[in-house]
């Protein structure tokens, strides 16, 4: 038999091809064939982290032949759309990305498709998934819902969706402003409170720490921030409200006190402006989610690229960070189920969530964390101390969280941020009005 | 047409107008039906009306009793009344101005009338830009007086910006109705008032505003209307902040179905809506109805 220098590189184009083959094999699942030219259609929010994962799709659809029809909007809007959909007999959405706060929600109203059937089918499941890479938190925060109060990780609790885009808070700073002032990176409350009013005092035209207070959802997400730490609690166990407590009333406080420290105008920032005003210079400091990473580096967006420290989010009674962010479900009345369990695997898949982060994307696994292209670009370390102090008790996620954040809290806190009204009194009121929805939800019904 | 010509029905008017009536129908009547039949249920978005969710009036007894729904009404009421009386000043007041025949009138009529044109989410998130207490170009222009407000952070500015974001979007349609209102009056009228010694303002007040008054009317109960049901420009604006101080009532409506998800609520607050404007146009038309005066 002869040796020629093309039957060497065709044996050896045959040797790659097939010593590649189990990886290819693996990245799918088996029956993922069939679905070829199914094309499914993804509601998912207009966010940092989507906007790095929208420039996956294309490889998605290589990969596995499965079209994908997107129908993106501000994340806010996503429940009315959701809903709607859901609540017919046949939607049009195959793939919803939910915010944390509407999964026990949509559970509730049998909204949605759970998912361990599907994983455990092996026709469809990718066999090296490994969700015990998932950032636990995340894994139980996003996607469990049925445990203990209808929403934390234990007994009764079902995987219903899995995260993607999912955040925990961090403290980033502005490392020459805090050299400038000689400050102290905040450890604790105090830190954090002296730092806002040195940065105030001393810097023209600058605040100290920016912050989510428009009207509605958005000023309740930026109190709930500070309500935890100092053991504060939305309602206990019973349902019960106890925002008029102490410890909520100092958070308040607290809250009120880095609103005026702030940057100006504050009392209005939705998320967007919240974080521009760090990104463009108006605030030495931001807490809030993970999701700065990705835009503080890019000098298209941030003037202070260079110069932004992260920290763990400060301690007051004790440590207690944000955990929240998105999570991907196949709603239950989708009639391309297959295909969209397909889309969520692979897009949260390993190699995926490599691509993604490394692009600013928010890496939701473990294995990415140690990968040295995200290593290079993500403050790694500081992100796993944020994640131990990540709290899936960060707000209480009953059917009613929407309507007891925007309608009760989200006007009585604008109120006390912007001096219209006491902070006793106003949250003495909102905690009747709280009552009085869950009165009305039959959670004090014996 | 007449009914009395030979071999015509007295029917075929209301043939010719059956189109009409079924396109009102469905289009109209159906959705202000349905959504009077859902304001009878406590349902949730996304749920269909049973029996047992059946409510009765009780709906509109406890949203018409909500202090949030009454904050709401006298916000609404009191931002109407604001932008409608500034807007008809204005706009006639530029009208009354530029009604000659100035060079590049068909020009300056186009640019006047751009606002009117742009989608009023764009209107709010352009006018929340311009707001903005530390990159908006107001707080720039108002940098030598050093008062550096801000806007959409204080109950009350936030609801003078509100404001001033509608009067910059629709004086344009005030100006230009009362424009064409102006163009097409009886120019005799005018010439006879000059000749008996008519002052300008004499002429204003005394000729051009009484025949223009119908014209003004239709635009009064159009623009009231709209003020009634703004929606848009104060979600993309202020989300109704701060607290409930620029909620209007399309907003509190909105937020029952979509917030609240409370559709049962949501559709009675919106047949209360539909009778505050209807009978805020009936007490207009009944001032001032420029048909009947057409009639007459």
């Amino acid at each position: 038999m002869d040796v020629t220098r093309r039957s060497v590189m065709k044996t050896g184009a045959a040797a790659a091809a097939a010593l590649s083959m189990p990886y290819y094999a693996r990245a799918q699942g088996r029956g993922w064939d069939k679905l070829k030219g199914q094309t499914i259609v993804v509601n998912w929010p207009a966010h940092p982290h989507y906007a790095v994962a929208k420039k996956l799709l294309p490889e998605f659809t290589a990969a596995t032949g499965i079209k994908v029809e997107l129908d993106e909007m501000p994340y806010l809007r996503l429940k009315d759309a959701q809903v709607l959909q859901m609540g017919k007999p046949k939607g049009d959405y195959d793939v919803c990305v939910y915010v944390i706060m509407w999964k026990t929600e949509y559970v509730h109203r049998k909204f949605l498709t759970e998912l361990e059937p599907m994983f455990q089918n092996a026709e469809l499941a990718m066999p090296d998934y490994d969700r015990g890479d998932i950032i636990k938190g995340y894994y139980e925060g996003l996607g469990l819902v049925g445990g203990p109060r209808g929403y934390l990780p234990g007994p009764g609790a079902k995987l219903y969706g899995i995260p993607y885009g999912a955040e925990c808070s961090v403290l980033a700073y502005r490392k020459d402003i805090f050299a400038k002032h000689n400050l102290t990176v905040p450890k604790t409350y105090d830190d954090l409170l002296a730092a806002c009013r040195a940065v105030k005092q001393k810097e023209a035209g600058m605040g100290g720490l920016t912050s989510r207070a428009q009207a509605g959802h958005q000023v309740t997400a930026g109190w709930l921030l500070h309500l935890t730490p100092y053991d504060g609690l939305v309602i206990d166990d019973k349902y019960l409200p106890r925002v008029a407590d102490e410890p909520s009333l100092k958070a308040t406080a607290v809250f009120k006190e880095i609103i005026d420290t702030g940057p100006a105008g504050g009392a209005s920032f939705d998320f967007g402006q919240m974080m521009n005003a760090f990104l463009q210079g108006q605030s030495a400091m931001y807490l809030d989610t993970i999701s700065v990473f990705g835009p503080a580096r890019d000098p298209a967006r941030s003037k202070i690229a260079d110069t932004v420290g992260y920290a763990v989010h400060p301690k007051a009674a004790k440590y207690s960070g944000e955990l929240g962010g998105f999570g991907m479900a196949i709603p239950n009345n989708s009639e391309r189920k297959e295909a969209a369990f397909a889309f969520i695997q692979w897009m949260t898949a390993k190699a995926q969530d490599v691509k993604a982060s490394a692009m600013g994307g928010q890496p939701m696994r473990l294995s990415t964390l140690d990968h040295p292209d995200v290593q290079k670009v993500y403050p790694v370390d500081v992100y796993r101390e944020c994640l131990k102090i990540a709290n899936p008790d960060w707000r209480p996620i009953i059917n009613e969280w929407t309507e007891i954040s925007e309608k009760v809290l989200g006007v009585h806190l604008s109120e006390i941020i912007t001096g219209k009204a006491e902070i006793k009194p106003s949250m003495t009121e909102a905690a009747a009005k709280i009552k009085a929805i869950c009165e009305r939800a039959g959670y004090y019904k014996t | 047409m007449t009914s009395d010509q030979p071999g015509q029905s007295r029917l075929v008017p209301y043939f010719f107008a059956l189109p009409a009536i079924a396109v009102m129908a469905i289009g109209l009547f159906y959705p202000v039906l349905e959504t009077l039949r859902l304001s009878a249920y406590e349902v949730r978005l996304g749920e269909a009306p049973t029996s047992q969710a059946f409510r009765g009036l009780t709906i509109f007894a406890e949203v018409l009793s909500d202090p949030s729904v009454q904050a709401s009404m006298l916000t609404t009421l009191k931002f109407a009344v604001i932008v409608v009386a500034i807007e008809l000043v204005i706009g006639v007041g530029l009208a009354l101005m530029l009604e000659g025949k100035i060079p590049g009138m068909s020009t300056l009529r186009t640019i006047f009338v751009l606002p009117m044109m742009i989608a009023p989410v764009c209107v709010g998130l352009i006018w929340r830009y311009m707001f903005d207490a530390n990159a908006g170009p107001i707080n720039s222009w108002l940098s030598f007086t050093g008062w550096q407000p801000a806007w959409l952070a204080d109950a009350d500015l936030a609801l003078l910006a509100v404001c001033l974001t509608d009067i910059w979007q629709f004086t344009p349609f005030v100006f230009i109705m009362a424009l064409a209102g102006l163009q097409g009056l009886d120019s005799s009228l005018v010439e006879a008032a000059r000749v008996d010694g008519a002052r300008l303002w004499q002429i204003i007040w005394y000729i051009k505003l009484p025949l223009l008054m119908p014209i003004l009317m239709i635009t009064l109960l159009m623009r009231l209307i709209d003020a009634l049901r703004g929606l848009e420009v104060v979600y993309a604006m202020t989300n109704g902040g701060p607290g409930l101080a620029t909620e209007l009532f399309s907003l509190h409506i909105y937020k029952s179905a979509f917030v609240t998800q409370r559709m049962g609520h949501s559709a009675a607050l919106s047949v209360c809506l539909l009778i505050v404007t209807t009978v805020l146009s009936a007490a207009l038309l009944a001032v001032n109805n420029p048909m009947r005066r057409e009639r007459a």
